[in-house]
């Protein structure tokens, strides 16, 4: 979530300074140098800004990545056409955004998408079109759940599942109080999971969902408090997070319980956002590699961004995401025959058959796979949000529930294990 | 019997519009177009019957687009339990929400048209939280319907599967739509709502029902919107809460003063502003929030300036054209 | 006569212990006094938003739908001006003051050309002015997540068990202060005179020398400070977001019909009432997840109840 122009310019400085290579070498594409010349190859992509959020971020980073790719030979001498959409957090505008990037052009693959509620609109015109989703900010289980999106983040279910896993392994949760939205495929999809996680080991769970349109966040902090939890879940976009985060520093509720969060906290501006009363005190599961490890990819994308981005695109999680699903897809068009590049149902198929690219941000292979569910990302990291930042607590750990079960079948297939 | 069937230079115009939009308009169309003027249509209905209700009554009925809510809840509902084809879902989906718009303005078409006014707010607003707290069915088990994961298809009418087919249909409801509201004025409940118009006082000593014809005006508007409910339902396959805010109901109240609530003219203008402009908008690059801006004005001059709206200022300054050319020509 | 008007203070009071009793038999005290609390610090918000459109009603006939666009953008300014480091004081001023700007634009300029019409004609105009500023307000300021702190957030005492803060209490104790305040202004000025004057018939009160102009002035002002404040809160206790406070105005108006559009106090207890209702039927399984609609429900039954016999006989003016 954006924050404010100074913060996102700390970000950048603080990024700049990390990656001591970031203004010299970027390595995108075939990395020859060469503006490319040939026909476009055309791909779209939709994301969600409007009240009550920002997730321009993926398509963001996809765009500088794809930018830098053009400035590097292109997709053998082709360049991408990217044309992005705006949802407007609307489902119409979303379904009009998709007839128009799907029907109206001639577009080869969707990439970097990041929206609320796209996927559950145009799930089944994806299907009938033909055309596959390489996804990257997605919150919903239709993202997930069918065949033609696949996503390089994790959702709000394994983020959760990573928290929750966390808290009862080493913070002795016994009863969590799942605070989410009361959308179907949102909350009440990833808090079902956290309460058959949590019976599964001895625990228990509740569900406290919200409507995210509700002004006051009290009376949910109070049906969690009256659950007779002893951790406190915050499945919320950072927004509403905050909100509730506030009211509980209101009613001075720190220490009576241990406080987690899936990934939408891990963001730079947060820790300045929730103030020095937090700071020590709020697990955050992070979907991708944390800044601090800074491999390799972390930097490149921190340099495409320097280069060929924006100065105010965001420079968080959701934006790496981006990058990766950018880099994934043309790692995969790179392998493909020449003639077939404008092939949708080409393309389609050597997406679906992407297996084994791997990333320093990411803690497992990333694979798509011909199936109706992809989620190639389910391992993670936890951290703690601390003064300035956030510091490492767990490194990748693989989240273990019998909702994986058919995803580890199909990676046993694949030979990825 | 000929008046009930005459028909006026205005309803030619609008039948020889309806006729271009239904026979040409599919076909040019690109299928972001065809979405949007589906929507379009869908909310073309639902403008019309506040209109009517406004103009001919002088009720006010802010929950219009939670009606619409009803409508498509219970078509998403029947079709996902049933089997029954489109047009059954269809005609239950409007016959239901005519009833429950009843339920909810009964009582309160007693009262002074602010009191009305006010209460269809309170029912935009609790209709916002029903939506947002039971979402729309999607093929799930019980009552409401809901299940995670993707929504189960919904069945388009057997005559119009595809996308251009579908925006005829759409298009030919909101004609039949029209139709019906006019039918209604040519014939006993048209006369009783102008005198209700004129002096509810007058219309109780001559005799008649007040309460009735009232409450058979609300139940037009309530029919109209539960159908455009079950079109738009029909047009994306599934329905989200966020479509029916209060927010909205109250939107479209002020296009439909600003396009002009006495004429089909005025309706049309209002959904072109409220669906085409945007989109349009969109296309240019332009911030949608100042549509807002462009909405409000647009109020405004039509509350002080223009009392009919921008199409009984354009109607207005054709009759004046018409007249002059007359006059020169005499 | 007296025993009347009380007779509807203690209705609303019987209400929410009835409530409070029902949904809290059985359960904790202090869960439930955390409950009432936050209730009643919700509900003094709902209060507030319903005083500020009461106040303007009674004066001039108009419902205000614009009330909380203005609020919402003197939040933003309030926001903005501490972003480029001004002293937050300023930024207050700042906040009232703009709203007040934008109240008075619509009040001096608009309002009056719209005097003779129905009043149902007036409010739906003010939603197009509310339509105006929303969307410059969304305009110039993108949607990001922004906060609004107060310092009087850091202060809190523990009232029932829950801690409540000085802005939540100042909120409160506005409320209150506010509508002994405009009953004084009514009753005992000379300006609150003319106002009741203007608001019983304004063309009889203009025949008669009241200066017409200068007390609608004055009402609208009032409107527009009190619209501020209100923004304000909102943006510091709820969310600093356009679009939600300005439709705040709904579960406002809701708090308003509860006094009928006339009585200030039973617009607090009804208010108050709502908030505690809403946040008390946590506590019922059932009913737990539809809470929010209790604002709505709660004017919807007020309306019909005092509407009650009403024969409408001589519709046309309204």
């Amino acid at each position: 979530m954006r924050y404010g122009k100074t913060l996102r310019m700390a970000a950048a400085v603080l990024l700049a300074s990390l990656g001591t290579q970031a203004m010299a070498d970027v390595s995108c594409g075939l990395n020859n140098g060469q503006a490319a010349t040939g026909a476009p190859i055309i791909v779209g992509g939709i994301y969600g800004d409007a009240a009550p959020g920002d997730w321009s971020s993926s398509t963001d980073s996809a765009a500088a990545y794809f930018r830098c790719v053009n400035a590097n030979g292109g997709i053998n001498g082709r360049p991408i056409d990217y044309r992005v959409e705006n949802d407007q957090w609307n489902p119409e505008a979303a379904a009009q955004a998709a007839a128009l990037l799907v029907n109206d052009t001639p577009t080869v693959a969707m990439v970097g998408n990041g929206s609320f509620i796209e996927m559950a609109v145009n799930a089944n015109t994806y299907e009938q079109a033909g055309i596959m989703v390489m996804a990257s900010a997605c919150a919903i289980s239709e993202c997930f759940e069918t065949p033609n999106i696949v996503s390089t983040n994790q959702g709000p279910l394994p983020s959760n599942l990573g928290a929750a896993q966390y808290a009862q392994e080493e913070l002795g949760a016994q009863h969590i109080a799942c605070i989410g939205l009361n959308i179907p495929d949102n909350g009440v999809w990833s808090c079902q999971a956290v309460q058959d996680f949590m019976r599964s080991r001895g625990g228990d769970a509740t569900a406290v969902l919200i409507n995210p349109g509700a002004p006051d966040v009290n009376s949910a902090l109070l049906e969690a408090m009256a659950s007779g939890a002893d951790t406190i879940l915050i499945n919320q976009p950072a927004g509403i997070a905050l909100a509730i985060l506030s009211a509980a520093e209101e009613q001075d509720l720190r220490d009576q319980y241990d406080w987690i969060a899936p990934t939408p906290l891990y963001d730079l501006s947060v820790p300045a956002a929730v103030g020095e009363y937090w700071w020590g005190h709020i697990y955050v599961n992070a979907e991708l590699a944390p800044l601090q490890v800074n491999g390799p990819d972390a930097q490149n994308w921190a340099a495409v961004l320097d280069q060929y981005g924006r100065a105010d695109d965001p420079r968080d999680t959701f934006g790496q995401a981006g990058y990766l699903s950018a880099r994934f897809f043309v790692q995969a068009m790179l392998q493909m025959d020449p003639a077939q590049l404008d092939d949708r149902a080409a393309v389609g198929a050597a997406i679906r058959g992407i297996s084994g690219y791997t990333s320093d941000l990411m803690c497992g292979p990333y694979y798509v796979g011909d199936a109706d569910f992809h989620m190639p990302n389910h391992a993670g990291y936890m951290v703690k949000i601390v003064e300035g930042g956030f510091e490492i607590v767990r490194d990748c750990y693989e989240y273990d529930s019998p909702y994986f079960a058919p995803h580890i079948a199909l990676e046993t297939a694949l030979g990825l294990r | 019997m000929k008046r009930l069937f005459h028909v006026t230079p205005s309803g030619w115009a609008g039948f020889a519009l309806a006729a271009f939009a239904i026979v040409v308009l599919p076909g040019l169309s690109s299928s972001y177009w065809l979405s949007v003027f589906t929507s379009a249509g869908c909310f073309l209905l639902a403008i019309s019957g506040v209109a009517f209700l406004y103009a001919r009554l002088g009720m006010v009925s802010l929950t219009q687009v939670g009606l619409m809510g009803v409508g498509g809840w219970v078509a998403l509902r029947l079709n996902h339990a049933f089997d029954f084809p489109f047009e059954v879902n269809l005609a239950l989906a409007a016959l239901s929400t005519m009833v429950f718009g009843w339920v909810l303005a009964l009582p309160a078409l007693r009262m002074r048209g602010l009191y009305l006014a006010l209460v269809t707010l309170m029912a935009a607003g609790g209709l916002e939280i029903l939506f947002a707290t039971f979402q729309f069915p999607n093929g799930g088990e019980g009552f409401w319907g809901v299940k995670t994961g993707s929504s189960d298809p919904f069945r388009r009418p057997f005559l119009a599967q595809s996308a251009e087919d579908y925006l005829r249909y759409v298009l030919i409801c909101a004609v039949l739509g029209f139709l019906f509201i006019e039918l209604h004025r040519r014939l006993q409940p048209g006369r009783a709502w102008a005198l209700i118009r004129r002096s509810e006082a007058a219309a109780m000593a001559a005799g008649v029902n007040v309460t009735l014809y009232k409450t058979w005006a609300f139940g037009i508007t309530g029919l109209l919107g539960g159908a455009a409910g079950a079109l738009l339902a029909g047009s994306l396959g599934l329905l989200d809460d966020g479509t029916f805010r209060a927010s909205e109901s109250v939107m479209i109240f002020a296009l439909a003063v600003v396009g002009g609530a006495r004429s089909w003219q005025g309706a049309l203008i209002a959904a072109i502003l409220y669906k085409v402009l945007p989109a349009l908008l969109n296309i240019w690059g332009v911030y949608a929030d100042l549509s807002f801006v462009i909405f409000g004005a647009g109020l405004l001059h039509a509350v002080i300036t223009a009392p009919d709206g921008l199409a009984g200022q354009a109607l207005g300054g054709l009759k004046a054209l018409l007249r002059g050319k007359d006059r020169r020509d005499a | 006569m007296a025993l009347a008007r009380y007779k509807n203070w203690l209705l609303w009071a019987v209400l929410m212990a009835v409530v409070i009793g029902w949904f809290g038999w059985g359960g904790r005290p202090q869960m439930v006094g955390l409950f009432v609390a936050s209730g009643l610090a919700v509900g003094s918000l709902y209060a507030l938003g319903g005083i500020g459109i009461v106040v303007l009603y009674r004066a001039t006939g108009v419902l205000n739908f614009a009330g909380g666009a203005a609020g919402a953008a003197g939040a933003m300014t309030a926001w903005q001006l501490s972003e480029w480091g001004l002293w937050d004081p300023i930024g207050w001023l700042a906040c009232l003051a703009v709203a007040l700007a934008i109240t008075l634009v619509y009040g001096r300029l608009i309002a009056p050309r719209l005097a003779w019409r129905e009043t149902v004609v007036k409010a739906v105009a003010t939603l197009g002015f509310a339509l105006i500023v929303l969307g410059l307000v969304s305009f110039l300021w993108i949607d990001d997540p922004r906060a609004i702190t107060l310092p009087t957030d850091g202060i809190g005492v523990r009232i029932l068990g829950m801690r409540i803060t000085a802005t939540r209490l100042i909120v409160f104790a506005a409320s209150i202060l506010i509508v002994f305040g405009i009953w004084l202004f009514l009753a005992r000025t000379r300006v609150g005179l003319q106002m009741r004057a203007l608001a019983n018939d304004r063309d009889l009160a203009a025949l008669m020398g009241i200066p017409i102009l200068r007390v609608e002035t004055i009402a609208w002002g009032i409107s527009g400070v009190l619209a501020g404040f209100t923004g304000l809160m909102f943006a510091d206790l709820i969310r600093l977001e356009p679009t939600v406070i300005t439709f705040m105005v709904i579960p406002s108006i809701a708090a308003a019909i509860c006094g009928r559009l006339e009585n200030l106090t039973v617009v607090l207890l009804g208010g108050l009432s709502m908030g505690v209702i809403e946040n008390m039927l946590t506590l019922s399984p059932v009913l737990r997840g539809v809470r929010p609609i209790a604002p709505f429900v709660i004017a919807a039954l007020v309306l019909l109840y005092y509407q009650r016999g009403q024969r409408l006989t001589f519709g046309g003016r309204d």
